[in-house]
């Protein structure tokens, strides 16, 4: 019986190993750059980054892990690329960025992907307002959703800039129970520490 | 009353009916109980399933329109069959609908944005009653565990056999379009027997196979349709699928009325939602096939409203230009919600139209002055 047992556990460690592999602690207090960008950031306080990056130009920062509260950053995302990494590009290909965008329509660019990658009907944007980005003309914006597999709605707040004809967006998504007012505060100490 | 000549037809076997001397429904008991651990297993899980999906929140809690999908669904397959079906209508883009062993059925949101009359409608939920009244989800699941079975036992005896495993994997897909078959069939019979055109059930599969056409067109791909279903498909291919119930309904030659207009004034509320799901599904093609189906008899504000959305939402610079003329239609059309006026001034400000643009903007402030948006659209035409 015990070598089913240890086989098992090897199995265990080996198909678990490249998705914590990259993980990694933020410190706070020092500087990181995001996706190999210039976009930088310096956490007022310790997070954690994933190593499992949603997107060519996006990685995920989190507290208490990513199901109960996350940042998504995106940074540089360049015209004709999509903000996630594709899930099924043949019959259902995600939308991209347009050098055309308005600050209008990068929450429905997000809204459309969201809708396709987690494969629901039930999101909604809920308010946008202007604000500065890192020195540049942005917005920020609230929004909430519903997933099929967990029915668990969630609530989220992003900021977005346009910047030389390419996407820089911060989202922070957590459960809309306790979870999300618990931790927008750190969000919104974070993201203000935002450079180009 | 045809369903009352059907069933004499169908007992006198008389040969005006064709197919249906072969169609006989096994007895209809209103308080079925599962037979045997494996119906009752299967039930069990399903009523698992069931009391979980009452409380999701993507059920649509609309009395009048669930009201209306069960009045469709009682007049196609009868009174006493449809007393035992609970339907939940489900917020889901997509074109589908779903059966459980227990008598749950779920139509997704996508399908009734697709099919455009009580009749077509009628169809796809005789469709899902034919699987439960024909226990299609036990027996699909013996089947599965028989084959799955006999290939384990193949594999021990003769671990080099893996064209024979292959083949019995295959038997197991062709079953179930066997199912989908049987299915098919006793749908368009109930059609045949109700006051509806069994020729509706066809026009369903017909119109998928144009939306995928215009849907890969749009994507520069070329859809294809085959007769023959592949290998491992669960569904006989959507032509074949047509083909046999265009058949079928020349066979009964029946008539009556599709119920068109009373279907478009059941969904007209829900219709916008529908579309907007549809719309940002980033399916350009086949968001527009949709549109231009429920536009046959006409463009109205909602439906001019939601193209102007697909093609501001595709986002070349041309695409604007026809934005900016539907959202206008929209309006003159009648379309009052003050978004219209918000997505014409934006699709102006990207057509060189800055001025239009900030004083359609202007319009929608005044209308909406307390728009989620309002801070930001204000500081776009620079107030």
């Amino acid at each position: 019986m015990k070598i089913p047992y240890r086989f098992a556990a090897a199995v265990l460690v080996v198909t678990s190993a490249p998705a914590h592999a990259g993980n990694r602690l933020m410190p706070a207090g020092t500087p990181a750059q995001i996706a190999g960008t210039p976009l930088s950031v310096t956490p007022p306080i310790d997070w954690n980054r994933l190593g499992l990056r949603p997107g060519k130009f996006a990685e995920t920062w989190t507290l208490d892990g990513d199901r109960l509260n996350k940042v998504v950053f995106f940074s540089g995302v360049p015209a004709g690329s999509p903000l996630f990494r594709e899930i099924d590009r043949k019959n259902r290909p995600l939308p991209t960025v347009s050098a055309a965008m308005l600050a209008t329509d990068i929450p429905v660019l997000l809204e459309s992907s969201y809708r396709i990658v987690m494969d629901t009907a039930l999101f909604q944007v809920d308010a946008m307002a202007p604000t500065s980005v890192g020195g540049h003309d942005g917005l920020r914006f609230s929004y909430s959703y519903t997933r099929q597999n967990d029915e668990l709605r969630r609530k989220g707040e992003g900021r977005a800039a346009l910047v030389g004809g390419k996407l820089y967006m911060m989202l922070y998504e957590a459960p809309a129970l306790h979870f999300y007012d618990r931790n927008v505060e750190d969000f919104h100490k974070l993201a203000d520490t935002v450079k180009f | 009353m045809k369903r009352a000549l059907l069933a004499l037809a169908m007992a006198l076997g008389l040969p005006g009916v064709g197919h249906a001397e072969t169609f006989t429904l096994p007895p209809f008991t209103q308080a079925y109980e599962p037979q045997g651990v494996d119906e009752r297993g299967a039930w069990m899980t399903a009523d698992e399933q069931e009391r979980l999906l009452r409380s999701s929140k993507f059920v649509i809690r609309d009395d009048g329109l669930n009201h209306y999908v069960r009045g469709v669904f009682c007049r196609t397959v009868g009174k006493d069959r449809c007393a035992n079906v609970r339907i939940y209508v489900m917020r889901m883009p997509e074109f589908n609908a779903t059966m459980y062993p227990n008598g749950m059925m779920t139509i997704w949101s996508g399908l009734l944005l697709r099919v455009q009359s009580e009749a077509e409608l009628g169809a796809v939920l005789g469709h899902e009653f034919g699987h439960f009244e024909k226990r299609h989800g036990v027996f699909g699941f013996k089947n599965k565990r028989t084959m799955s079975d006999v290939m384990a036992w193949i594999g021990v005896a003769a671990p080099q056999s893996a064209g024979f495993q292959y083949s019995l994997l295959g038997q197991v897909y062709a079953f179930n379009r066997e199912q989908e078959r049987e299915a098919d069939m006793i749908g368009v019979q109930y059609l045949a027997a109700s006051d509806y055109p069994s020729s509706a059930a066809a026009r369903v599969w017909r119109r998928l196979m144009a939306e995928q056409d215009a849907s890969a067109s749009a994507r520069g791909r070329k859809a294809k349709h085959g007769y023959a279903a592949g290998y491992f498909a669960s569904h006989p291919s959507e032509l074949s699928r047509a083909t046999t119930l265009e058949a079928a309904a020349v066979r009964y030659g029946d008539e009556g009325d599709e119920g068109r207009a009373a279907y478009a004034q059941a969904l007209k509320d829900w219709l916008p939602e529908f579309l907007g799901d549809q719309i940002k599904r980033n399916d350009f093609g086949g968001s527009d096939f949709i549109l231009s189906q429920l536009a046959s008899d006409g463009w109205s504000g909602p439906l001019l409203f939601a193209r102007a959305e697909l093609y501001s939402q595709r986002g070349n610079p041309r695409d604007y230009v026809t934005a900016a003329q539907f959202y206008a239609q929209a309006i003159e059309k009648g379309y009052a919600a003050p978004k219209a006026l918000r997505g014409l001034g934006l699709a102006q400000l990207r057509t060189q139209q800055t001025e239009q643009g900030k004083a359609s903007l202007r319009q929608y402030l005044q209308q909406s002055p307390d728009a989620s948006d309002a801070s930001l659209i204000s500081s776009l035409i620079g107030n």
